[in-house]
């Protein structure tokens, strides 16, 4: 049953997805041209990272795998948020909550079309990279597979907190704020993270040990660009399922009470 | 005559009090029901010193029971509770005390059962996708009510041909004329067969005949086996009268009266005016031999189609009492003929009314 209802909500929001196919098809062209920038950037730096920076010897292919990881990170994140959101601000929370749905099924079943769209996205970054700039991958992509997913249901857990707060409190979100920024400037999506201890301090530079972005990127880069066995990224594995120990049971617990608190408030459905 | 209504008005009261509980026929119970919506972030509010409103008491301590099959109707202003309370029963608000059932199930512990049970229709049209064609929106909501595809798609088809929307299935929401969106909501409320319908104005923006359609088919839906129970709001009076069995009155959050409507109109009206339209007999004779029974009797002439006369003659009588056949006889053998009898009664809209003034009595006074 809660298969069919995903699957509900991934047709509507595809068939809505076509129903504005320009969109669709500048999405893909944005894809390459970010691709393409990036690039011709990665020319002025090719052959010159420092020996110690082994996944940025090739600063394109580090920088596309970052891309691709971080969008599928923030869908993780933001999706959870944002179909509450969505759903209260096109008006349609209420009659959807009126079909015998539990709100968790809700929150789950429409961000799952977000997925779907973010994996075509990553694989795009991808996909234009080993197409058109001779960027190749190597190592066990189901252990890339495993990071990417362990990250991802962290970040979930932490959108749940966000959808909770959306659902409260409407806008204004602070997860979003810190999560969205804190991510691609601390996780070393575009540069290492050691850079920041040398050049910011050493407590800016304690900021992505506390990020579960950074572990999960870091393993997906071990494991795609250098190559490295289940053993050797056992590390970052271990922390992305300690924070997850941590952070699901918290959220579902917050995610019950904000639902309870917007019905007692009866502002379930506003926005 | 006080001492009549008061008397009527009392067995209202007692009659809804009997019926909560015990019967087993019942579909919805509402049981003390209070809501006071609460002032969001108060005690921050309140730390950083910052104005509050008084928090709103929507409800306060409503009770009735809708019986299986029953239409009621629910009538009252604008910000009387009649939503809140349809959104409880539909289990999208939970109420601060008090306990709704329908079917047995609580609609706050068991809420998931309550809402497979329950089938509501809005007039608000933002509640579907405006990008999906019609049967695009009727499917997704059918998949959520657990339909296969197959199941969606046919029971999609039978109420699209039901509501005659099928020249609409492969429209947009957004391009349906106002009436076709307000009958696919409806529709809508209808995919998972629920034995309990909430119609919240569902002839709100439908011209005469659509509303008359829709009114036969909320009729209709009462009389199916099995059949829909249905609570229906609406500031439509004629149509609650038309449809519903019986009729609870809402003001200030409160029920103040239940009762079938002809009932709820005699609690305030017993005297109806009766006007009488005839022919071939003069004034004198009317006023002869009607006049020593009626003695607020109006005989005026009134001019026919036919450049004569017909004589209009207005009484005032005890609703319901034997005096207007006994004057209709009376006219009849003195040569008269009479055209016409119209009685003039108390409408909901009084029976509404009357509910407002003591409400905003009762506020005045404390």
């Amino acid at each position: 049953m809660l298969l069919r209802r995903v699957r509900a909500f991934v047709v509507r929001d595809f068939q809505l997805a076509v129903s504005y196919r320009m969109e669709f098809f500048l999405r893909m062209l944005s894809v390459l041209f970010v691709v393409t920038t990036l690039f011709f950037i990665s020319r002025i730096f090719a052959g010159n990272a420092a020996t110690n920076f082994t996944q940025w010897r090739n600063p394109l292919a580090a920088w596309i795998t970052g891309l691709a990881v971080l969008n599928y990170f923030m869908t993780g994140f933001s999706s959870l948020a944002n179909a509450i959101r969505s759903e209260q601000s096109q008006g349609t929370l209420e009659s959807v909550l009126m079909t015998p749905i539990g709100v968790p099924t809700l929150v789950v079943a429409s961000s799952a079309w977000d997925f779907v769209q973010t994996t075509f996205n990553s694989f795009l970054y991808l996909f234009f990279g080993w197409l058109f700039f001779d960027v190749h991958y190597q190592g066990n992509f189901l252990l890339a597979l495993v990071f990417l997913v362990l990250t991802t249901l962290v970040l979930a857990c932490l959108g749940i907190l966000s959808a909770s707060f959306a659902m409260v409190f409407k806008r204004g979100d602070p997860f979003g704020v810190i999560l969205g920024v804190g991510s691609a400037l601390f996780s070393g999506v575009f540069f290492p993270t050691q850079l920041l201890t040398e050049y910011a301090g050493r407590s800016l530079g304690q900021i992505p040990r506390f990020l579960p972005t950074t572990y999960g990127l870091e393993g997906i880069r071990r494991v795609l660009i250098e190559g490295q066995s289940f053993a050797q990224v056992r590390e970052p594995l271990l922390m992305l399922l300690l924070f997850l120990g941590v952070l699901l049971p918290f959220s579902l617990w917050v995610f019950k009470r904000a639902v309870t608190r917007a019905k007692r408030e009866g502002s379930l459905i506003q926005y | 005559m006080a001492c009549a209504n008061a008397s009527i008005r009392a067995n209202a009261i007692a009659e809804r009090h009997d019926m909560i509980g015990t019967d087993a026929t019942i579909a919805v119970s509402i049981s003390n029901v209070s809501k006071t919506y609460p002032i969001p972030l108060a005690r921050l509010k309140q730390i950083f010193r910052r104005p509050t409103t008084a928090p709103v008491e929507a409800l306060r301590d409503v009770s009735f029971s809708i019986r299986e099959g029953e239409i009621f109707g629910l009538i009252g202003r604008n910000g009387a509770g009649k939503t809140t309370l349809t959104k409880i029963i539909a289990t999208l608000v939970q109420p601060t005390s008090g306990r709704v059932t329908v079917h047995g199930r609580d609609s706050v512990r068991d809420e998931e059962a309550v809402r497979a049970q329950v089938g509501l229709a809005t007039a608000e049209e933002r509640s579907f996708y405006w990008r999906l064609t019609s049967e695009q929106n009727m499917i997704f909501f059918a998949r959520l009510y657990g339909l296969s595809d197959r199941a969606a798609r046919s029971r999609t088809a039978e109420l699209f041909a039901r509501f005659d929307l099928e020249s609409a299935a492969r429209r947009r929401f957004g391009e349906l004329s106002t009436g076709n969106k307000q009958r696919l909501a409806v529709a809508r409320a209808l995919l998972a067969r629920p034995p309990v319908l909430l119609l919240d104005e569902p002839t709100r923006s439908l011209d005469p005949i659509a509303s008359a359609g829709m009114r036969r088919l909320i009729s209709s839906l009462a009389k199916e086996q099995p059949p829909a129970t249905v609570l229906l709001t609406s500031h439509n009076l004629d149509e609650i009268e038309a449809l519903c069995d019986r009729v609870g009155v809402i003001s200030g959050g409160s029920i103040r009266a239940i009762n079938t409507p002809e009932n709820l109109r005699g609690l305030h009206k017993s005297v109806e005016r009766v006007r009488l339209t005839l022919q071939h007999l003069p004034h004198e004779d009317i006023r002869r031999v009607l006049g020593k029974s009626f003695t607020d009797l109006e005989i005026k002439e009134i001019p026919n189609g036919d450049n004569g006369k017909n004589v209009s003659v207005l009484f005032a009588r005890e609703a319901e009492d034997d005096r207007l056949g006994w004057a209709i006889s009376r006219l009849h053998e003195a040569g008269g003929r009479i055209l016409a009898c119209d009685t003039e009664r108390a409408t909901l809209l009084d029976v509404l009314e009357s509910y407002e003034r003591t409400t905003a009595d009762a506020k005045g006074e404390s």
